[in-house]
């Protein structure tokens, strides 16, 4: 492994680690809106502590499958699962599942930013009070260190009861990654997480990324491929509903198996 | 406009012939015309209906202001032939029964609005009741007084503001109703899922996030409901009718009010009762134009500091 990376040093900051653990594994999964099938026959892992990017064109299903991964589509009645996902081991389309716990666990930031009309500090504590009744101490350090983990806290330690609608878009979208790293997810869903920053902001966040791939399982939609390259670890390629082709990040932008995705990547479509 | 069809169709690669610039005067004489008539026809129509509010505007001030002195806001409404006068029992009565209806209305129409937004959506129950919504929006208020006087006043055996506060409840409910449901529908869906992708259950969502996100525009629909029926004559009629003394704690008889004093003092032959008329007529406008532009403020104040 590490002679690929070896062989490709402009992409990856590091090496996939394809040891890890299964941390999600998506099986047989068909996915639809109304009558459109969306998704066709899926099956992916991703692994523990590793960053996995989707790619592929628009309308390929990229988002739509993220959107599986905490059953957010649930919130529209036309849309629906098949098949399986397992999340250590259990799975999370079975109509028994808890969906508001199985968010705590797989949390999700958007395209575009989404601070709550309430203070900095409120929308941080907003989704720890939810399944934890701590003390005003005790939630002091939790905000702060999501907010640090968030690379937000220095930016806005002497302002947290100021309103969260007040920071500038890159602060905003940091603000909401630090609400969902509050909650101490095991997954995090990033869903084109940049496409609305400027390429500062957007630089930030990329590194923010990076650090916390310590601690958390992520997934990313992205429509910017050297982002993609930038990132993460893995990375699945899809078009028109189906996973074309998925593996390393270097190997898949290096050497592709499939003509697609070598179609793709080297920008002749899409 | 400028590319030639040639060019349009891509059939030789070269750069096409660049066009003529068209000569100038080119616009016939005729639209010209057409424009300018609208623009005189649109501003005379404009000019009407200002002259005409402002003359009433005018009128109401030049009558009322001579009615104001302490004395309209100590003393009771006179008896038919004694001289002098206030109007404090119907400024106080319309207060009690204008606060009262708000109060009822408030909760029924936010909760309402809420549930056509937020639970109901397109589904054939929240048609239905947004259908109805509108109907009882545009009912004549008269009808709602005919209502609570059927419902209320004959059962209770007589007058009452409780009938008054109820109509007045029934005519402001409406609007909160269908002014709740517009402002949350403004709140972005992605603030909803943002809501719902930290595991909150719609219920907090919907009071932590999108109340909040919708708080002036739902705050500024309830200020209209009130200006609305502050002014409301008609249910009141049916129901609080007057009385030309204070009303009792209680608020059974009779129950002085503003809209129904105006209305029966201003058709009466005692020229200090039409004075007192006046009077009343520019506290309500006064209440009402404070409440608007207190409305318009609101809505356009800062949101979410």
């Amino acid at each position: 492994m590490s002679a690929t990376a070896t062989a490709a040093p402009v992409v990856g900051q590091s090496t996939a680690d394809e040891s890890a653990p299964v941390r999600l594994a998506v099986k047989d999964l068909n996915f639809y809106y109304g009558d459109f099938k969306g998704l066709k026959n899926i099956n992916l892992n991703f692994l523990d502590r590793q960053v996995t990017a989707l790619i592929g064109p628009s309308g390929c299903g990229k988002s739509t499958l993220l959107r599986t991964f905490n059953r957010i589509y649930s919130l529209y009645p036309e849309q629906r699962a098949e098949g399986q996902i397992l999340l250590d081991g259990r799975n999370i389309l079975d109509p028994s599942i808890d969906l508001n716990e199985l968010r705590a666990r797989v949390g999700m930031v958007f395209q575009k930013p989404t601070p709550f009309p309430m203070s900095i500090y409120d929308n941080i504590a907003f989704g720890i009070r939810l399944y934890e009744r701590l003390g005003k101490a005790d939630l002091d350090v939790r905000v702060e260190e999501a907010l640090r983990k968030g690379a937000l806290w220095d930016e806005v330690k002497d302002k947290l009861k100021q309103s969260g609608m007040g920071l500038s878009g890159g602060q905003q979208q940091r603000l909401c990654i630090a609400r969902t790293v509050a909650q101490r997810p095991e997954v995090i869903l990033f869903d084109e997480p940049t496409s609305a920053l400027d390429p500062i902001s957007t630089g930030r966040i990329e590194e923010l990324i990076e650090q916390l791939r310590g601690e958390f399982t992520i997934a990313i939609v992205t429509h910017n491929m050297q982002q993609a390259a930038r990132i993460s670890q893995f990375t699945a390629f899809m078009y028109l509903g189906e996973l074309i082709e998925f593996g390393p990040t270097n190997r898949l932008f290096m050497n592709p198996s499939k003509r697609q995705t070598q179609d793709y990547i080297t920008g002749r479509f899409g | 406009m400028s590319a030639s069809p040639a060019a349009v169709s891509g059939a030789t690669p070269a750069a096409p012939p660049r066009p003529a610039s068209p000569e100038w005067g080119r616009v016939r004489a005729g639209r010209r015309t057409a424009d300018k008539v609208l623009v005189v026809g649109c501003t005379v129509a404009t000019a009407l209906g200002a002259i005409v509010l402002g003359s009433i505007l005018l009128m109401l001030i030049v009558q009322g202001v001579q009615g104001f002195s302490p004395a309209l806001f100590t003393n009771v409404t006179p008896g038919p032939g004694t001289e002098g006068g206030g109007i404090a029992n119907a400024i106080l009565g319309s207060l009690v029964m204008t606060a009262l209806g708000i109060v009822v209305a408030t909760p029924i129409g936010v909760l309402a609005g809420t549930y056509l937004a937020e639970y109901g959506r397109a589904s054939h129950l929240a048609n239905v009741i947004r259908f109805l919504n509108d109907i009882l929006l545009s009912a004549p208020s008269i009808l709602i007084g005919l209502f609570v006087y059927t419902l209320m006043v004959r059962p209770m055996g007589g007058y009452s503001g409780w009938a008054g506060a109820v109509a007045l409840a029934i005519i402001a409910t409406p609007v909160i109703v269908r002014t709740t449901e517009d402002m949350l529908r403004l709140v972005p869906g992605t603030l909803r899922e943002a809501g719902a992708a930290l595991g909150a259950p719609l219920s907090i969502v919907i009071r932590s996030v999108t109340w909040r996100a919708a708080q002036s525009g739902i705050v500024t629909g309830v200020l209209l409901a009130l200006a609305r029926i502050a002014g409301e004559t008609a249910p009141l009629l049916f129901t609080a009718l007057n009385n030309n003394s204070w009303f009792s704690p209680n608020l059974m008889g009779g129950v002085a009010n503003l809209p129904v004093m105006i209305y029966q003092f201003a058709l009466s032959p005692y020229e200090n009762w039409r004075q007192l008329a006046w009077a009343g007529a520019l506290l309500i406008t006064i209440t009402i134009l404070g409440l608007s532009i207190v409305a318009r403020l609101v809505l356009s104040g800062p949101k979410g500091r």
